[in-house]
């Protein structure tokens, strides 16, 4: 069959088209613009389905592992997909250790070196206990994180925007730095005793609950990388649908409450505000794929990521 | 009912706007007089009140767009109403050395020369149904001077601060405290300058979009 590729405005983007054959996938097709033009490896590539012009709808995306046939009624000869240019990608691995690695390296960094005189704080420096665990906590939770990143998680898409690793590791590493200049600096102020291990012991309770809901998230797709959503089952998943992001903003808070720092609590708070957004793309998009019709599950009632408000 | 409320909506937004703007006819009446009779630094003492007024009510800008009175985007509004208040509050009144100096002129002209017509714009608007087209094209021209001139005034004006503002320590939160921060508004003062940098382009480059749109569109009608 004739595959015509196009971009959003019209314009013919491999002149002249391509010859499939009628069994080909999408990767195919994505492999044969690919050697086409050389810029455009598949993984770049966004390729959709010709909306009516007027209509609404979101375009439909066409999965790489899926036969171009299953888009189109079969019966037709000739087609026409869109492009478009996702731009340059990273795989989520490589974003995500870089995204890490900064925190991990950062804060250590204001715990053991003399950093202070350079923001005019000179002189003697009592380490307080707290100081010592919450840099042990902080560094085991970003080391827990890069081994997740790359021994348990399984993710929907294979890459992400490049741009994303310069926003995403401003993000991480400004506030890893903000946090680390405030837990470690020569006048901070400890809290009680009792307030630090129950902030540190809560927090790490919430760190294993949390590594518990990503090997069960990992259950949740097989090893190929399809990705691919179920709806999730068992321990807190049963009650909430982002059992994840609600253990690992409870983690942050019991780091908080042992510290004790606006910018930690503030850390928290945007924190949680992004993966309140994500949750609830999340709940939506279950709901809408589980809808109880046609066979499919009906996606049970549940919190979205914080009982009792979501 | 939804008609009484929408006319409701035209009677508020008609006194809001005509309030300001006769708040801001005040401030530029007030400084040209002042700098042809006094000299430049009597400038800030003769506007200080009705410059304070009508800027700070601004503040219910950011309430209007939250709730849907008016169709602009809060995204919009709060970066120019947050340097605006900066300057009036956290530079102006608080470092009085800075208020003699040349720069107030020619800020608090810039910004009231836009907000009489901008005012007097919406205000039409609201109480007529329509604006005159010249009204239009000062609105969507004067910028192109006003902004260069405006900005100019609030970045001097910022950096002429600066000693004051380090020497002061005002607004300072220092450690050791139980919440562990610290705040400097000298180091944030920088950090401001330094936002002007990218935000002054982006901010004239969106007004310049404006205008193409907003002047081929009364051109089409």
């Amino acid at each position: 069959m004739k595959v015509t590729v196009i971009t959003r405005s019209g314009r013919e983007i491999i002149k002249g088209g391509l010859d499939l054959n009628h069994s080909a996938t999408v990767s195919d097709l994505q492999e044969a613009i690919h050697r086409r033009c050389k810029k455009y490896y598949p993984s770049r590539q966004r390729i959709t389905l010709p909306v009516q012009p007027g209509s609404k709808e979101r375009p439909v995306v066409l999965n790489p592992k899926k036969k171009i046939e299953d888009y189109y009624d079969g019966k037709s000869d000739h087609l026409t997909v869109i492009f478009k240019d996702l731009g340059p990608q990273v795989s989520y691995r490589t974003l995500f250790f870089w995204e890490y690695l900064g925190p991990l390296i950062i804060y250590p960094i204001f715990y053991y070196f003399p950093v202070y005189q350079y923001f005019g704080f000179g002189g003697e420096r009592i380490i307080h206990p707290v100081q010592t665990y919450a840099l042990y906590y902080w560094c085991f939770h970003y080391f827990k994180r890069i081994m997740e990143t790359f021994f348990v998680h399984r993710f929907s898409h294979a890459t992400s925007p490049l741009s994303n690793v310069f926003r995403n590791c401003a993000y991480y590493w400004t506030f890893g730095s903000l946090i680390a200049y405030y837990v470690n600096h020569p006048l901070y102020t400890p809290v009680s005793d009792l307030q630090m291990k129950i902030g540190f012991g809560f927090g790490l309770t919430c760190q294993i609950a949390n590594f518990y809901c990503h090997l069960i998230l990992k259950s949740l797709r097989s090893p190929d990388g399809s990705g691919g959503y179920q709806i999730p089952h068992g321990f807190l998943f049963n009650i909430v649908t982002c059992a994840n992001y609600t253990t690992e903003i409870y983690q942050w808070l019991g780091f908080n409450i042992a510290t004790q720092t606006v910018a930690g609590y503030v850390f928290l708070v945007v924190a949680a505000f992004i993966m309140t957004n994500w949750a609830l793309a999340k709940h939506r998009r279950l709901k809408k794929l589980f809808d109880g019709k046609e066979g499919r599950p009906k996606y049970p009632r549940r919190w979205v990521i914080l009982p009792p408000f979501l | 009912m939804a008609g009484f409320l929408s006319l409701l909506r035209r009677i508020y937004l008609s006194v809001y706007n005509w309030t300001v703007f006769v708040g801001w006819f005040q401030v530029l009446y007030l400084a040209v007089k002042t700098v042809r009779e006094s000299g430049h630094q009597h400038v800030y003492s003769a506007v200080e009140r009705p410059l304070q007024l009508a800027q700070t009510a601004a503040i219910l800008e950011i309430f209007h767009s939250l709730v849907g009175l008016v169709r602009s985007p809060v995204s919009a509004t709060l970066p120019q109403i947050a340097s605006r208040l900066y300057l009036t509050w956290f530079i102006l009144w608080s470092f009085p050395q800075t208020q003699t100096h040349i720069l107030v002129t020619s800020l608090v002209i810039s910004w009231s020369i836009t907000e009489i017509i901008r005012y007097s714009f919406f205000g039409l608007k609201e109480a007529l149904g329509f604006a005159p087209s010249w009204l239009l094209w000062l609105r969507y021209s004067t910028f192109l001077l006003l902004y260069p001139t405006g900005i100019s005034s609030e970045v001097g004006l910022i950096y002429v601060a600066l000693p004051f503002i380090k020497e002061s320590e005002k607004y300072c939160i220092r450690m050791p405290n139980k919440w562990n921060f610290s705040f400097d508004f000298f180091y944030a003062a920088i950090l401001v300058l330094g936002i002007y940098v990218p935000g002054s382009p982006h901010l004239y480059g969106y007004m310049l979009g404006q205008r193409k749109k907003a002047l081929s569109k009364s051109k089409n009608e």
